[in-house]
């Protein structure tokens, strides 16, 4: 049962924080293998210190990608300009094993039969959680998609020239008080971002533009706004001159918790970036989400954590755990029931549904690069196959 | 010449630590005969720059101090000081000095203290020589017209030749004074100074004082044989030393009577016109005329690293330090960028660097590491005989034997234990392996490089020219919707072999892609093309001489009217020609994808067809997938019109994309298999991206491990030195690199430990393969820079000469071992019995004249032979040696104590049968000194490896010498028992049959015992094993 009077804070940080830019290295990287090969298999893990950023990716493809040039505009996209990290002379450490190419033909997951559907098990054991509640329009608790939204903001106004003095990385956090269950009121924001070294502001003017151009743009149309007594924190250590990689490190895969529900729900702690779509660690989140977002949106229950457990070779998961924290229309049992027979979670099934081999080719700009900023679900920007709630009229 | 050399070459900046108890032995006296003058010694000046700087600066501001030259190189200072104070004052000083630890002032600006060594008074009137003195004149205070009068010349015209004969004549060759090699008679002599000799002297003394006359003959036959072994092969290796560092005839480039000549570098005279040009080094002492960005290294001079920019302008003040002159040029530094004249003002003896070495005189190569610590090992193995002669001696009065004998047997014992030939085989086999590998074209510029090259742990190798044939070659084709393959100049289509000119797309293309381009086309169809352009460009030529297309008259044919470079945000290059029918012609080349988006058309089979958007993205895809192979990818289209001012209406036509890359050599990836085997890391350095550079490294198996490292990184200089330091022991690959990252990378490995090789070719490499352990020059397309900061040049430029280098560097340093190996255990073996016979009452076994024939015998001969074996089978399959291990370690020496034990043991066995036998006399001494010798004799062979036993599986490659040396040992050993001159000389006998093979049983058996416990042999088995566990590995991962 959850709590009923709380209060919960969660985070996001900018595509500029240095965990978000290794998540987004690793994932730029995962497109340009599968968009030149839909069947490359790929891990791609980053991290990054001072001006030096390290990749070490094993991959089996048919493709051949530039990785420090991608990684390069990557960087620039993001707009490091700054001596100390920047696109054009940061210093790139690439660790490149290719991995033996599988001895099994490549088969279109989209095109398999139930046997072979069948043949694809996972290949790991595995905990996968998916949530959705009733907080919000995309079905994300009201924490992580405030937060999100002010993080967007916040590299926006950078991006649209708004405040041109930011710098790329940043963070933002956001308590809400709930109230028998539901958000009552926003009780804090704080927002985090760094400036640009050669035109230094002070914190309270910095203050004010954030507020004008983050703060009140955000909650423009939101239900719950910022009240007289909301605690409103911007760089509360103080003024942070350039920030990113120069500053603090980056890694692939630790921010999970931005990533996914902000820690109002179970996640799992294994990174999702920088995976290809055979890893269920990764595709698994993304179809346990599409379940609990339908069985929300059918109005089974107010909120909803599905929890997937895979177990190696086999295909289809072990267990299939539904949690509606009281909130059920109908027993969690029967909504568990109700998903196994609408949702089909085996691994191949997954990538064929969500045409996750191919999605690259369609965004050409990058797929899973959009998802390493921002979060990977509760998504409304990008189209998401799993954000649909085209199941729900089944489910309900 | 060596002091030409760069003095930088030594790894650690560091100042040494202050305030050791040794420093009152750190500096020494070499020579003060003359006063005023004195040459002093210094430990720790010897490749350490900063304690020369410290050295230098300090003392120039002495009082009394006229004039201080430290030289790096011999670790000596020569100090001109006022005879007023005393050599003890200067070295005080110079103790004091080197005591105190603060920096001076200057250490900032290390040249700035150097002042010209030109001495007050002209060094030169001191040495009577014929040609005339070229005076002190601060040239650098004399504008360029006032030079150029001075010196009777002109910029434009220069000297006549005439004139420069004349002056020639007059002044004498512009050439350095040479340390005069050392005299046979020196040498000859230099043999009789040794310990052992001395010994050998008071042995032959003392035999003719008390009758011995012939023992006396014998003893000093004796001593000359050994000499004159000991003149030829150092003669030999002196000759071999004295060329290293002579890297051939330098030429000059001058104005003479207007026009620009070559010249050689020693007939440039005072009043010639220097062109100076990068790469080259400067011939002369000269004053810039005129500087285009001349840049100039000068660290040669003045130890400064960075290079120097020239300008024309005069300075005012005659006191300015060399490195300040910015209007003059010195002999020996390297021009390393821009373009300048310069009129020469002192040659020969009286440039600034012929001044110095004048000065400092002495310019031989100090001695290796290696020689350094054989001479030690001489040492105390003199001491050590000695100390256990002298036992001897006391044992063998206090058993009652008359002191004479004794006296006379503990000299020849110490004569026949000391271990003469040490040095001497050291230096031969330097100077026979250096030999060796000039027959194969390596030349190797400094004795300590052979040391070196077998220790080497990692070579960082150039892509471009080393790896790569530095041609860029068209490979594939794609047009009209086919994927064409070149190879060899020969077009496949799906593998069959197609004429182009069948091929009506694909010859259009290859028209286009010579109108398109820049390349200069000299020479004629027939005669070849001599093609001088972009290396993209002229691979485009190369195709269509391939395709059979008539370069030249196709241009003429399409004369070109206009050109439009690529730009920042245009990615083609477009050219515009006149069509003889009239209209116009338009070429295009450049990026496919924006080459692509200006086509409505294409062509298949000779046909006019609308691009579609399916056609696009199939070609699209082709791009992409030659990027992907790591090719160069152009695109090609071109637009007809018929009116020759119709703007508008370009309707461009797709022709294809070529691929074209710069292919590896061949034999280059066989070459780094064989360095991974002999354990030899490989590292590429490339300006590459890390796409190519990634397919090469790939192609090549630049990884041991499978796993690809590759640092991208335009600015090596901003990494923290020691984060670099720990990426360094990783990376396989830098990507995107300058030639002038080079230094940097170098000096992470080294600071990392390892021992790092390097090679290069061009000016900016010069600093790099200067601080590399072993810089590696390309003999043919090296730069002069290159060559001369180098330690190896590969003469051919064939990379694989390289690991002939590598396999003769770890074999000279192997059979040095050998034999020193030899001869230490054999003269313990010797020591052992005499002193374990006399000790224990059984008489002396050996005669002295017994030992003085050992000595000669069996030492000199076998020892040598060892030094000339071939490389070991597996040489080439076993890690580099560790830097840091002595050539002997503390376990080598318990084994030869070991070895040389089961020789004595089976002398002795011999020896007390022969005693029990016939009692203690003749009899009993032959059977001992034959015993002992043929034990000696069977342990050299036994030396041959460490690893290898006669128990072995796997065979050693035949060494003739020791065959010959074994067999002629042997044949004068059976000579001494059996031709009856020899045998009252030593006083042996004639062995019986029985005596025969109690012989060689006493000398069989310990050859057996001692090849069966060889050490090394089941080390390799161990090693061997634990190399097949480590290769088990796991690929998976747990991410």
């Amino acid at each position: 049962m959850m709590k009923q009077d709380f209060m919960f804070t969660s985070e996001s940080v900018t595509e500029g924080h240095p965990d978000k830019l290794c998540d987004q290295v690793s994932d730029a990287l995962l497109d340009r293998f599968l968009q030149q090969d839909p069947f490359s298999r790929v891990v791609a893990e980053c991290a990054v210190s001072k001006g030096i950023l390290f990749i070490a990716a094993r991959f089996a493809s048919a493709g051949s990608v530039d990785i420090p040039e991608v990684a390069r505009q990557v960087i620039a996209q993001i707009g490091y300009e700054h001596t100390d990290f920047n696109a054009r002379d940061c210093t790139v450490m690439t660790s490149l094993m290719e991995l033996p190419s599988p001895p099994y033909p490549n088969l279109d997951e989209r095109e398999m039969d139930e046997e072979e559907i069948d043949a694809v098990t996972a290949k790991n054991q595995g905990n996968v959680f998916g949530f959705a509640c009733n907080q919000t329009a995309a079905l994300m608790p009201l924490p992580i998609w405030l937060s999100h939204k002010l993080a967007r903001r916040l590299g926006a106004a950078r991006l649209q020239k708004q405040l041109s003095y930011l710098a790329p990385d940043g963070k933002t956090q956001v308590g809400v008080e709930y109230r028998d269950g539901r958000p009552n009121r926003i009780h804090s924001i704080t927002l985090v971002a760094s400036q640009q070294s050669n035109t230094p502001r002070g914190v309270r003017s910095l203050r004010d533009d954030l507020y004008q151009h983050v703060i009140e743009p955000v909650f423009l149309n939101e239900q719950l706004r910022p009240d007289a007594r909301t605690r409103i924190f911007i760089n509360p250590d103080g003024p942070i001159i350039d920030g990113g990689p120069s500053l603090h490190s980056g890694l692939t895969g630790r921010k999970s918790a931005v990533d996914t529900y902000g820690e109002y729900s179970r996640h799992a702690e294994s990174a999702l970036s920088g995976k290809d779509p055979s890893r269920i660690d990764r595709v698994g989140a993304y179809a346990a989400r599409y379940a609990a977002k339908n069985v929300v949106a059918a109005g089974l229950a107010q909120a909803c954590e599905v929890h997937l457990a895979y177990s190696l070779g086999m295909a289809r998961p072990v267990s299939v755990q539904v949690d509606s924290f009281g909130t059920g229309r109908v027993p969690d049992a029967d909504i568990a029931d109700r998903i196994q027979a609408h949702f089909d979670f085996r691994p191949a099934a997954i990538i064929g549904a969500f045409n996750l081999r191919y999605q690259p080719q369609v965004f050409r700009g990058g797929f899973y690069r959009r998802l390493a900023a921002y979060g990977h679900v509760g998504r409304m920007d990008v189209g998401l196959p799993w954000e649909g709630t085209d199941k729900a009229p089944l489910l309900g | 010449m060596t002091i030409l050399s760069y003095p930088l070459k030594h790894r650690d900046t560091a100042e040494p630590s202050p305030g050791e108890s040794k420093l009152i032995d750190r500096v020494r006296v070499v020579h003060a005969q003359v006063n005023g003058r004195a040459r002093l010694q210094i430990d720790g000046l010897y490749h350490c720059e900063p304690i020369r700087r410290r050295v230098e600066s300090a003392l120039a501001r002495e009082a009394g101090i006229r004039q201080v030259s430290a030289n790096v190189l011999t670790g000596r200072v020569l100090v001109l000081y006022d005879p007023a104070r005393t050599v003890d004052e200067i070295k005080g000083r110079v103790e004091e000095l080197l005591a105190n630890p603060s920096p001076p002032p200057s250490e900032q600006r290390p040249s700035s203290n150097l002042y010209p060594l030109r001495p007050v008074q002209p060094m030169v009137s001191m040495d009577g020589s014929a040609a005339s003195a070229q005076g002190p004149t601060q040239w650098h205070t004399l504008s360029r017209t006032a030079v150029l009068k001075a010196l009777e010349t002109t910029k434009e015209g220069g000297l006549s030749p005439a004139f420069a004969e004349k002056k020639l004549r007059r002044f004498g060759p512009n050439s350095l004074p040479e340390t005069p090699p050392r005299s046979g008679l020196s040498i000859f002599l230099g043999q009789f100074k040794s310990l052992p000799v001395v010994l050998l002297g008071a042995s032959a003394v003392l035999s003719a004082a008390t009758g011995g006359l012939a023992d006396a003959v014998v003893i000093l036959g004796v001593v000359i044989i050994n000499a004159g072994t000991g003149y030829v092969t150092e003669a030999q290796a002196e000759r071999t030393i004295k060329a290293l560092g002579h890297i051939g005839q330098q030429h000059a480039a001058v104005i003479r009577d207007g026009q620009l000549v070559q010249v050689e570098a020693e007939a440039l005279v005072p009043g010639d016109i220097m062109v100076l040009v990068p790469g080259t080094r400067v011939g002369a002492d000269g004053r810039v005329l005129e500087s285009r960005s001349l840049m100039v290294d000068e660290s040669a001079l003045t130890g400064e690293s960075l290079p120097v920019t020239k300008r024309v302008e005069t300075l005012d003040t005659p006191e300015v330090p060399l490195g300040d002159r910015f209007n003059m040029v010195y002999k020996g530094t390297a021009i390393t960028g821009g373009s300048g004249l310069a009129v020469v003002v002192g040659t020969g003896r009286y440039t600034e660097i012929g001044v110095i070495q004048a000065l400092v005189g002495e310019t031989r190569p100090p001695e290796t590491p290696m020689q350094k610590q054989l001479d030690v090992l001489g040492n105390q193995m003199v001491l050590l005989s000695g100390g256990i002669c002298g036992m001897m001696f006391l044992i063998g009065l206090a058993r009652g034997y008359g002191w004479l004998q004794m006296l006379k047997t503990s000299i020849s014992l110490a004569v026949a234990a000391v271990p003469e030939g040490l040095p001497t085989v050291a230096t031969t086999t330097l100077a026979l392996g250096i030999r060796n590998m000039r027959r194969r074209h390596v030349l190797v510029r400094h004795l300590d490089a052979v040391e070196t090259l077998g220790a080497m742990q990692v070579i960082c190798l150039d892509k471009t020219g080393t790896l790569t044939l530095n041609r860029m070659t068209v490979l594939a084709v794609h047009c009209g919707g086919r994927h064409i393959t070149l190879a060899n100049d020969v077009f496949h289509d799906r593998g069959m072999r197609t004429d182009p000119a069948q091929n009506e797309e694909l010859l259009r293309l290859v028209q286009v892609g010579v109108l398109c381009n820049e390349t200069e086309v000299n020479g004629s169809e027939g005669g070849g093309y001599e093609l001088k352009g972009s290396a993209t460009e002229t691979a485009l030529v190369q195709l269509a001489i391939a395709a059979g297309v008539a370069v030249d008259s196709l241009r003429r044919q399409y004369p070109t009217v206009r050109v439009e470079y690529r730009t920042e945000n245009r990615n083609f290059m477009r050219t515009v020609h006149t069509v003889k029918e009239g209209g116009k012609l338009v070429a295009v080349k450049g990026s496919p994808s924006e080459v692509l988006e200006m086509c409505k058309w294409w062509i298949k089979d000779g046909i006019r067809l609308a691009l579609t958007e399916t056609d696009r993205t199939a070609i699209r895809m082709e791009n992409e997938r030659m990027a992907g192979e790591a090719l160069r990818v152009l695109g090609f289209a071109y637009a007809e019109q018929a009116q020759a001012d119709q703007q508008l209406a370009e309707e461009f036509i797709w022709l294809g994309i070529t691929g074209m890359a710069d292919p590896v050599r061949p034999g280059v990836k066989e070459l780094i298999a064989l360095f991974h085997q002999a354990g030899i890391d490989t590292i590429m350095i490339t300006g590459d991206q890390s796409a190519t550079a990634y397919a090469i490294g790939k192609e090549l198996g630049l990884s041991r491990s499978g796993e690809l490292d590759i640092l991208d990184s335009t600015r090596l200089e901003q990494l923290d030195p020691e984060v670099l330091t720990g990426l360094a022991q990783k990376v396989n690959i830098f990507s995107r690199v300058s030639p002038a990252n080079k230094l940097q990378i170098i000096q992470a490995l080294q600071r990392s430990g390892k021992v790092a090789a390097m090679t290069g070719d061009g000016i900016n490499d010069g600093p790099a393969l200067r601080a590399a352990d072993i810089g590696v020059a390309m003999g043919k397309t090296g730069t002069d820079v290159a060559r001369s900061v180098s330690d190896v040049v590969l003469e051919d430029d064939d990379l694989r000469t390289m690991i002939i280098a590598i396999s003769e560097g770890r074999t000279i340093y192997n059979n040095i071992r050998k034999s020193v190996h030899f001869l230490t255990a054999t003269n313990l073996s010797e020591i052992m019995v005499m002193v374990g016979s006399i000790g224990s009452g059984l008489g002396t076994p050996l005669s002295t004249m017994q030992l003085l024939w050992i000595n000669l015998v069996t030492d000199i001969f076998p020892a040598l032979a060892l030094a000339v074996e071939p490389p070991e089978p597996d040489i080439l399959s076993r890690p580099p040696r560790d830097p840091r291990e002595p050539i002997l370690r503390p376990a080598d020496f318990k084994r030869y104590g070991f070895e040389a034990f089961a020789i004595t043991a089976g002398s002795m066995c011999s020896y007390g049968y022969a005693v029990a036998r016939y009692g203690i006399g003749p009899q009993a001494n032959s059977a001992a000194f034959m015993t002992l010798t043929a034990a000696q004799l069977l342990h050299a062979y036994s030396c041959r490896s460490d690893r290898h036993s006669i128990f072995s599986r796997t065979a050693l490659q035949p060494n003739p010498y020791l065959k010959l040396a074994l067999a002629g040992t042997g044949a004068l050993q059976l000579a001494s028992v059996a031709v009856p001159g020899l045998r009252s000389l030593l006083g042996t006998t004639l062995p019986s049959p029985m005596d025969m093979a109690v012989i060689a049983a006493g000398s069989g058996l310990p050859f057996l015992v001692n090849e069966a416990t060889k050490a090394g042999a089941r080390q390799f088995d161990r090693e061997g094993r634990e190399e097949l566990a480590s290769s088990v590995g796991d690929t998976g991962g747990t991410g």
